[in-house]
């Protein structure tokens, strides 16, 4: 796994927060890198993600859709199969061992999708521990149904209503809550991006991805694969698909960004590609960043409410800068046909995130031979993005279920009012 | 200039560029400058203030639809250095727009300009300590913070790489909500003095007379911001203006 040179990676990562938050980061850096080489403490994550989250995911080979597509034979790292039906929840886990040793009492996260919010609840509760998770408005409305699983599960979510609503201001918001609480409350950031030593610690705990990847492809292709593909948002999963193979140079490492409606300034979040993102500071760290020239950070766009994120992983932009990780991207377009095609096709339901980097991969596998072996992180699967994907494909059916059911649901709120 | 150490209590107040607008920016300095104001700090407006309340937040959301940037921060500073004399501005920004600005043309056309003083509360010790020689040669002070939990070896190396002041943060969040003052908050204080022979800003909280009246004589610096933000959003630079010269009345005297 890559190691950071004092929290860079190349000229991308550092820590620029305000000072407030130093100790905490420190505090959090050095119990880390106390335990990262301890093979006890790896053990320990390994065998908490196989009790509570059914690790090891399986490596899927997709026979009927690679035959069809009539490229390399496609294979899905199943990370949809997880416990709350992320990856997120590998890093989530983790972070709680680390709460555990530090003692602290709450934590906080910000949620784009709420995929990671949904995870971080899941560990407050199993913990005990008081959770308050920020997500932007905007994103509320596209993923109400982990807002509701979250609060259901006793963690406060707190809607961010300044700038776009999305997850560059949910992230602002908890880093301001941090300010206040840090002394009692942990805040379980959930991609590898923000001041170090995040994107090394959440890197490093999704790396069980890879390392997985690595022994199944051996037993089931015999070798190791010639692709892997990860979507990008902030950049967790594709770091955890990525990480046991930087050192094979065999394997080729390709990286999907949300393409979203087009090019125009946004309309997209394409930060790794030339012409898009700029090296800039903010959030507490060094990357490229989706900004103007005055240095504001800009607006994105994505379907997939997961990956319209200004900034990326520092680790990510060095690698890309080194040549070693590929950057693609898929359009809305793009991703609502994958989608279609591998439910379809294979009978899996993805999530829209993950979609990505199945419209990256098949448009790949399709120039490769068929004894070349293409592995895409299924990052998550779809159920949240049933109301998403019920606006993409309209059924009226659906709509006057819809309409049946908030009426059903108006009753049962009078009745609970009336008790 | 700066205030010496130990001098009577001095309100630092502030304009975030572009908010209201840029023209009324002019209209407000003057008026603080009237109302005694000493120490303005020029806000470049940014998308993502971290440190900040929801009172600048929303501020520099307004103040980036107004025409707020860098380079209008210059060009305001330009006009109000030169036109009050007598206050000393300092330049307050977090440091990506500064960044993408060019730090090597911004601190020298910030101190052309007549910018004596810098606040970035996102740009680390580390980070500005290889830059102190240029801003030395400038004559532009980077004013940095100490918070509640900085560690007593971490505030030594903070101190000695501000100049001008310190920036003390009165308690843990952002700006914008009420602080106490009481004796956690003058061990705090005489801590810091342990390190440092510069006068210090206390800042976060300073928000009524009475803050003030606690600070007379502890401080030699009052920020007096987000208050005054509100004031200027809800009645008007003109009677932000006045509240300012009122509330600065109430300073007690050594």
């Amino acid at each position: 796994m890559i190691r950071s040179d004092n929290g860079y990676f190349g000229e991308f990562g550092g820590r620029f927060v305000p000072e407030i938050l130093l100790p905490a980061l420190t505090e959090l850096e050095d119990l880390f890198f106390g335990l990262r080489d301890d093979p006890a403490f790896w053990q320990e994550f390994v065998t908490l993600c196989q009790e509570f989250s059914g690790r090891p995911t399986p490596l899927t080979p997709l026979r009927r859709l690679s035959k069809q597509l009539g490229g390399a034979q496609i294979w899905l790292k199943r990370e949809d199969l997880n416990h709350s039906g992320a990856h997120k929840v590998n890093n989530v886990l983790g972070q709680g061992l680390l709460v555990q040793r530090m003692g602290k009492q709450r934590v906080i996260a910000e949620t784009g999708a709420g995929q990671h919010g949904l995870a971080t609840a899941i560990m407050a509760a199993r913990l005990g521990l008081e959770a308050t998770i920020y997500m932007g408005a905007e994103d509320i409305e596209r993923q109400y149904s982990n807002v509701f699983w979250m609060r259901q599960l006793g963690s406060s979510v707190v809607g961010v209503t300044t700038g776009a609503q999305t997850l560059k201001e949910a992230l602002d918001e908890a880093l301001r809550d941090w300010a206040a609480s840090v002394e009692t409350t942990h805040y379980v950031l959930g991609t590898a991006c923000g001041p170090a030593p995040f994107p090394e610690l959440v890197s490093y705990f999704q790396s069980i991805i890879s390392d997985e990847i690595k022994e199944q492809s051996q037993r089931q292709m015999g070798r190791l694969p010639d692709e892997i593909v990860a979507c990008v948002g902030g950049g967790s999963n594709a770091m955890g698909a990525f990480g046991a193979f930087l050192d094979d140079h065999e394997v080729a490492l390709v990286g999907v960004e949300a393409g979203g409606l087009s090019l125009e300034d946004g309309k997209h979040s394409i930060r790794l590609s030339q012409n898009t993102g700029e090296t800039g500071i903010a959030q507490g760290y060094k990357t490229l960043f989706l900004q103007n020239d005055d240095g504001q950070l800009g607006d994105t766009h994505s379907i997939a409410a997961g990956l319209d994120y200004v900034g990326v992983s520092p680790i990510l932009a060095y690698l890309s800068q080194q040549g070693r990780v590929i950057p693609e991207s898929a359009t809305d377009d793009e991703v609502t046909e994958a989608f279609s095609l591998l439910m379809k096709t294979e009978g899996i339901i993805p999530a829209l995130e993950s979609a990505h980097g199945l419209a990256g991969g098949f448009k790949r596998a399709k120039q490769m031979k068929p004894e070349q072996n293409v592995v895409i992180n299924l990052s998550g699967r779809g159920d949240k993005d049933i109301f998403t994907v019920a606006r993409a494909f309209p059924q009226r059916e659906w709509t006057e279920f819809l309409q049946r059911e908030a009426v059903r649901s108006t009753e049962a709120l009078a009745k609970k009012r009336g008790h | 200039m700066f205030p010496a150490q130990y001098e009577d209590l001095q309100i630092m107040s502030h304009a975030v560029v572009g908010f209201p607008s840029l023209e009324e920016n002019e209209k407000a300095i003057a008026g603080l400058a009237e109302a005694g104001v000493k120490l303005i700090e020029l806000q470049v407006p940014f998308s993502d203030p971290v440190a900040d309340g929801h009172t600048l937040v929303n501020a520099c959301y307004e103040a980036l639809k107004h025409g707020g940037s860098v380079q209008a921060t210059l060009d305001l500073a330009q006009r109000v250095c030169a036109r009050h004399p007598e206050v000393t501005f300092i330049l307050m920004s977090y440091l990506n727009p500064l960044y993408r600005y060019g730090l090597d043309d911004l601190f020298e056309q910030a101190a052309a300009a007549g910018i004596r003083g810098m606040i970035v509360p996102d740009w680390p010790v580390e980070e500005i300590e290889p830059w102190l020689p240029k801003l030395d040669a400038l004559g532009l002070a980077p004013i940095l913070m100490v918070t509640p939990n900085t560690a007593p070896e971490r505030v030594a190396k903070i101190t000695s790489a501000s100049r001008g002041m310190v920036y003390v943060v009165s308690r843990m969040g952002v700006t914008g909500h009420e602080t106490q003052w009481g004796e956690k908050f003058q061990n705090y204080i005489a801590e810091i003095r342990k390190h440092t022979d510069l006068p210090l800003a206390v800042g976060f909280g300073v928000r009524t007379a009475d803050d003030l009246g606690a600070l007379a004589g502890k401080a030699e610096v009052a920020a007096f911001c987000s208050q005054y933000i509100e004031w200027q959003r809800d009645d008007g630079s003109e009677v932000a203006a006045e509240k300012m010269h009122s509330i600065i009345e109430t300073i007690p005297q050594a």
